[in-house]
């Protein structure tokens, strides 16, 4: 079997293990039927609620086994329907919230991302051009803090600074304002704040891999070769180096969208934006499984198809992979946070 | 967050300093490190850092027999004021918080609670979270990882699953989803995000093992009939220790950051004051406005703590040369 396909199931394989861990833990250590109910779930004496038990347990499918549920929300799940919400409504429906919620949390991390990209690259051109003197050493320690600097605290930051004391930009999220434009009713400018939050993390940790990436590559001989032709210092860092300094990056970039989802738990919270972060965060406290469930199965799906994109980036940037073994193993290590 | 993600990046230090690791790359840790000691230093900062961490800890530790003001206490400060309905001067409470000062070194909260005292008093709870976190990720996973890379085989294959697994869940998620349906004790807060540090180091301890299981002396132990529980103790342990704490360091600070992310997700230790949960406590609007010490100092303390695990991690790494066995996706 080719090594593409053998790796997309071996990706399958993993999210139903993913689901059926997460799908039992919550079934385990939670009790669902109190969600729906409240406190007549626990009421069993009293006949009443008795019958109004059996008839939600009926209703939720959980009079059936563990095994039975799982292979029923899975059949589900694939059709592209998340269930009901185990709330005393069950409305809306979980792949209503997911659809209106998903997209904020999209456009969060891509801002994010564009604004640590467009940091990271003119940062790190910047440093290596520069290797070993004194601006790149300082950008080396700036870079170190500020990969040291929680997303929480990062937010305090600059909520502080441009939202408390400065009074540039909103600090609240209005999801019914329109994307594009900038003024203050705009979600574009609303979520560079967050998105700066986000974002100058992961510019730093770009900008320390992407910096080595481009001082190895300016040791190569092509690059004394289009130096010695006289091309521009400018057009040399950005048009020769730069490309095939990039795998790295890339790798990470792709990496540190999982990570960056983590961080958006508490970027959402902290600056109030009504995303899929924030609704995992409350689904959980409510216990309210199939959301939590369905959250659990799109984020860990995304982190494998970006890793998994990221593969067949390369061979994008530079055509000679194509010929060469792309498994092999890559410098980056990773802690899941 | 992202502290974790890069391994590699001040590879290139300087030239001389790179060939120097290259030459040294093939001989055993114990035997670079007499070789190299004279060369390679560790630099000013780590011992910066060292200083800090060392200094945090021993406040944190014995925080309960220094002269810190009482952490829960509220001074309340009086000045002579007039009396705005009888018009008498009269000793009068001043509202808090107060701004940094001779008595409240890092100022107070808005009870007329002591900064320092209370931030110390959260040094105790983050720093116990990340030391069990790592102890946790240290002993479960130095010890899977180990046993899948010495016996290999089928016990590899279902260890390496396991890590795979637990790799693949997105990790915060599961620490609320855990700590929410179980309970906020320091225990079950550490041993979560322990059991995220797991994997990583596991497969760490694994591919060290398996590289070390090849060589002259765990063979030359093989020979001689040493059991295979020595071979692991005596002879593997020591070499996979090295690199694992230098993973460990940096799993110290993920998990007090987790914990403060925890914090402000609500799902922090409970009934005890963390640095998390300090720097929420001064994050709203108009405690910011009023007297923005009280976020910022507790996240000064994290900050510095947090940078100092990173750089000894970083240093020590490049110290011990041990970069290249950082390869943890397959």
């Amino acid at each position: 079997m080719p090594k593409p396909i053998r790796r997309l199931i071996g990706l399958l394989g993993l999210l139903t293990i993913v689901s059926m861990v997460t799908f039992g833990a919550m079934n385990f250590l939670g009790d669902p039927l109190f969600n729906i109910l409240g406190p007549v779930a626990a009421d069993v004496d009293n006949p009443e609620s008795l019958k109004v038990i059996e008839e939600a347990k009926a209703q939720y499918h959980l009079d059936k086994s563990l095994p039975e549920r799982w292979a029923r929300w899975a059949w589900d799940f694939v059709r592209g329907d998340f269930g009901v919400q185990f709330s005393s409504s069950g409305q809306p429906p979980v792949s209503d919230l997911i659809k209106e919620r998903l997209p904020r949390t999209l456009e969060l991390m891509a801002v994010a991302q564009i604004i640590a990209v467009s940091i990271a690259i003119p940062w790190s051109v910047l440093a290596a051009s520069r290797a070993n003197r004194r601006t790149d050493k300082i950008s080396t320690i700036t870079a170190f803090a500020f990969v040291s600097i929680p997303s929480f605290a990062m937010a305090v930051i600059l909520f502080y600074f441009f939202s408390v004391q400065w009074d540039l930009l909103p600090d609240t999220y209005t999801a019914t304002d329109p994307f594009w434009g900038i003024s203050h009713d705009h979600r574009l400018i609303q979520l560079i704040l967050p998105g700066f939050t986000l974002g100058l993390g992961s510019a730093a940790a770009y900008q320390r891999l992407l910096r080595t990436d481009l001082i190895t590559t300016l040791q190569q001989d092509f690059i004394l070769m289009a130096k010695s032709k006289g091309v521009s210092k400018r057009r040399v860092l950005y048009s020769h180096a730069l490309r095939p300094s990039l795998f790295s990056m890339i790798t990470l970039l792709a990496i540190n969208i999982g990570f960056m989802i983590g961080g958006s738990l508490v970027v959402e919270q902290f600056f109030r934006i009504p995303g899929i972060g924030s609704a995992v965060v409350e689904a959980t406290l409510r216990e309210d499984f199939p959301v939590v469930l369905a959250i659990v199965m799109i984020v860990s799906a995304g982190f494998m198809v970006f890793n998994y994109i990221a593969d067949y980036l390369y061979t994008l940037i530079d055509p000679r992979v194509r010929h060469e073994d792309t498994s092999k193993p890559r410098k980056i290590t990773s802690m899941g946070m | 967050m992202n502290e974790e993600q890069e391994i590699n990046a001040d590879e290139v230090k300087n030239d001389s300093q790179a060939s120097e690791e290259e030459t040294s790359i093939s001989d055993s840790t114990q035997l670079e490190v007499s070789e190299f000691a004279d060369k390679k230093t560790l630099g000013f900062g780590f011992w910066l850092a060292t200083f800090w961490l060392v200094l945090i800890s021993f406040l944190a530790v014995f925080s309960p027999i220094l002269p810190f003001k009482d952490a829960d206490k509220n001074y309340i400060a009086y000045e002579q004021k007039e009396n705005p309905l009888t018009g008498k001067v009269q000793e009068r409470p001043v509202q808090p918080p107060y701004a940094p000062s001779g008595e409240h070194w890092l100022g107070t909260d808005q009870d007329a609670r002591d900064i320092l005292s209370r931030t110390i008093e959260g040094a105790r709870i983050s720093l116990a979270v990340g030391a069990l976190t790592a102890l946790f990720g240290m002993v479960v996973g130095g010890t899977l990882g180990m046993i899948a890379g010495y016996f290999k085989g089928t016990l590899d294959k279902i260890i390496g699953a396991i890590f795979l697994v637990v790799l693949s869940f997105p990790g915060l998620i599961l620490a609320i989803l855990i700590v929410a349906l179980l309970d906020r004790s320091l225990l079950t807060i550490s041993v979560t995000l322990g059991i995220l540090g797991v994997s990583p180091i596991g497969r760490l301890a694994r591919a060290q093992t398996l590289s070390f299981s090849e060589r002259e002396f765990v063979m030359a132990a093989e020979t001689l009939g040493a059991k295979k529980s020595r071979i692991l103790i005596k002879e593997l342990l020591p070499n996979v220790l090295i690199p694992m704490s230098t993973l460990a360091m940096l799993v110290i600070a993920v998990a007090i950051v987790s914990e403060g992310t925890l914090a402000f997700l609500g799902l922090s230790v409970q009934n005890s004051a963390t640095w998390g949960k300090l720097i929420l406590t001064g994050s709203g609007l108009s405690t910011l406005e009023s007297s923005p010490w009280v976020a910022f100092v507790p996240m000064g303390f994290l900050f510095l703590t947090v940078a100092s695990f990173n750089y000894l991690s970083d240093r020590i790494r490049d110290y011990f040369d041990v970069r290249d066995i950082f390869v943890t996706r397959d």
